[in-house]
């Protein structure tokens, strides 16, 4: 198995020195907003002069303050995230760090689960939330969403004071091209055969792309890619793995370390900490709010119906990076992922490609069992 | 050439002897706390009874849920994989597997004795041999007399609860109703046969079914899980050694030099 990159620890530098830049930018007077979900544009928020960081969802601590208020049966993500929030504002321990530098969160109407948490949040922190069509697809759909993207800008535009010209947001557009290239450009890496880098690795870095700044995580990137064009060729690893599914919000690494524990090699991930967050690019020679509505409404997620360009992306992608089998990840309790599962699992067994189901939550109880089926599925690809 | 398996389950630990492909002994016994104690002690009788030499053994092969604690094997393999090669070597012709352990219940799809697909249910209780423990005890019946009796029934009750712990209380209320333990057997029975068929049709099992694992030795249970998929089961004599006769076999194998897919748990 490859060797942990160098870059890695330019990634955990970056995060290390993240909390302190954010903290002086506000002192500045910089607005800054927090986010869940792929489906905020960057571009906007930075368009308005205006800084962003994801916020915690994936670690175990923050559920038990969570559940105090919400339903034990629904998402860890959703309880994570809200549990995160509650307790900051608390003055607790079990808190996400970032909440405490934002001026606002800046949500989106996706699953039920999360819709409802958001409806909790005004108590807490001042919250914003974008809607979304989600029979995507029609000129209708476009329409509306663009509408909700161009009243976000003026929330934007109101919370900093600052106006968002066609410019700043052409240049921000381009910015956020340019990552999503490098991603590409690293991804394609993956499809070598043995892959020149761990899949946990990726994923710790992917859950960091909307944490750093967007400099310091292209010169990361760049850092990545140079490196494994001259990392020597590891030597050859288990059967080849496409993850499919749920997000893994960080702190959240379990079933990928299991994998690989396992022998497994992680090629490639489906999901909001994998391809969906930087697969399609802004169109640049067309209206700049207009591409970003089209953009942002072909993210794949389960909570859209139907969903059939996310069945046609994992076939392509277990194709393409030359995998041996998918194994499909779901939250417990996510609904769309849990039930799209079954339309996956058929279009896959139609190609022969194998398929394991896992479904987990933020706790390490099931970590054995999870093992056992991981271990039986390798040995049948193998 | 004689190859051991060993599997080490979460209620029971099984071993297996086998000479070039014929079980040679085989021998049973509750895994207690620890598995390589367990292990270790089931293994030493084995070979004392039939009278083989540890030296003798080529290979030993472990599998079950304490796999990787059972030090003195020289490879290990999942028992998904185990109870298919087990089962291929007794029934070449099954195309599925029914696996109802002590804490756990399996569906295997093969073929040519290759794992295509599978499922596990061990997150609950139900439609393991652990339910029907409990269910024995609630009804003050021998566990190993519940089948027996589940077949005498005229009248199986309809069980609503497949949780363990409500399914007890429920029977607690039917016995006050009274209610026929024969019927309330046959219920609860049914119910788990009903849970058990849903997953094999998931996975698509329809017909040349194997069942095995502990539970397999109850005749109600073979019976109402029958009449649930429609179709006779493939039942080994006995029924809870498959995943160990299959990893003696994989140790034959792979000391053949045709082993290619077995991890050897030593390398880790």
């Amino acid at each position: 198995m490859a060797p942990p990159s160098t870059a890695s620890g330019y990634f955990q530098e970056s995060y290390d020195l993240r909390i302190a830049e954010l903290a002086e930018e506000r002192a500045q007077g910089k607005t800054i907003v927090g986010t869940f979900c792929l489906y905020v544009p960057d571009e906007i928020i930075f368009a308005a002069g205006a800084d962003r960081i994801v916020l915690c969802g994936g670690r175990a601590d923050t559920i038990a303050p969570a559940e105090q208020m919400l339903p034990r049966n629904i998402c860890p993500l959703i309880k994570s995230s809200f549990g995160a929030i509650l307790d900051s504002r608390a003055g607790g321990t079990a808190s996400c760090p970032h909440v405490r530098l934002v001026d606002a969160v800046v949500a989106e109407a996706t699953c039920d689960g999360k819709k409802k948490m958001y409806e909790l949040l005004p108590e807490y922190v001042p919250t914003y939330v974008i809607d979304l069509p989600q029979k995507p697809g029609s000129p209708e759909a476009a329409a509306y969403f663009l509408a909700e993207l161009r009243k976000f800008g003026k929330f934007m535009e109101d919370l900093t004071g600052n106006r968002i010209r066609p410019g700043d947001l052409q240049r921000e557009i381009a910015s956020a091209n340019e990552t999503r290239k490098l991603l590409h450009r690293l991804f394609a890496r993956r499809k070598r055969d043995p892959p020149p880098i761990r899949g946990s690795e990726i994923l710790r870095i992917m859950q960091r792309q909307f944490f750093l700044s967007p400099d310091r995580f292209r010169t990361g990137l760049r850092q990545l890619c140079e490196e494994l064009d001259h990392a020597s060729t590891p030597a050859r690893t288990g059967p080849r793995i496409l993850i499919a599914g749920c997000p893994m919000a960080a702190g959240n690494t379990k079933v990928a370390d299991i994998l690989e524990q396992k022998g497994a090699a992680i090629v490639v991930e489906e999901s909001c900490t994998g391809t969906r967050a930087f697969w399609d690019l802004v169109d640049e020679s067309t209206d700049p709010w207009t591409a970003l509505a089209e953009r942002y409404l072909r993210i794949p997620c389960a909570c859209m119906t139907p969903n059939d360009d996310r069945i046609a992306r994992i076939l392509d992608l277990a194709k393409e990076y030359t995998v041996d089998g998918v194994v499909y990840y779901t939250l417990q309790f996510c609904h769309a992922y849990n039930i799209e599962r079954l339309r996956v699992q058929k279009a896959l067994k139609k190609e022969k490609i194998p398929m394991l189901a896992i479904e987990s939550d933020y706790g390490d109880a099931d970590a054995e069992q999870i093992g056992i089926r991981i271990d039986a599925f390798l040995e049948m690809v193998s | 050439m004689i190859t051991a398996g060993i599997d080490a389950g979460a209620a029971t630990t099984k071993v297996v002897l086998v000479r070039d492909g014929e079980i040679i002994g085989y021998r049973i016994a509750g895994t207690v706390f620890d598995f390589l104690t367990a292990a270790e002690k089931n293994y030493r009788e084995l070979l004392d009874t039939t009278g083989i030499g540890r030296t003798d053994v080529a290979m030993v092969c472990a599998t079950g849920y304490g796999k990787n604690a059972i030090t003195f094997a020289g490879m290990g393999i999942s028992e998904i994989t185990a109870h298919a090669r087990g089962v291929h070597h007794l029934f070449p012709g099954v195309r599925g597997i029914i696996d109802m352990g002590g804490q756990d219940s399996k569906i295997i799809v093969v073929e040519d004795g290759k794992v295509v697909d599978f499922l596990m249910n061990d997150k609950c209780a139900a439609g393991t041999g652990k339910f029907l423990e409990y269910t024995a005890r609630a009804l003050e019946v021998p566990i190993s007399d519940l089948g027996n009796f589940a077949l005498r029934s005229g009248n199986p009750s309809g069980i609503s609860s497949m949780c363990t712990v409500f399914a007890e209380s429920e029977v607690i209320s039917l016995r006050a109703r009274g209610v026929a333990k024969e019927d309330i057997a046959a219920g609860l029975i049914a119910g788990i046969a009903q849970r058990i068929a849903i997953m094999a049709k998931r996975v698509g099992l329809e017909n040349n079914i194997a069942f095995v694992g502990g539970v397999a030795k109850n005749a109600g249970m073979r019976a109402a899980l029958g009449k649930e998929l429609g179709v006779a089961l493939f039942v080994p004599p006995e029924p809870q050694i498959t995943g160990a006769l299959g990893a003696a076999l994989a140790g034959q194998r792979w000391r053949q030099g045709n082993g290619a897919l077995e991890i050897g748990i030593n390398d880790e």
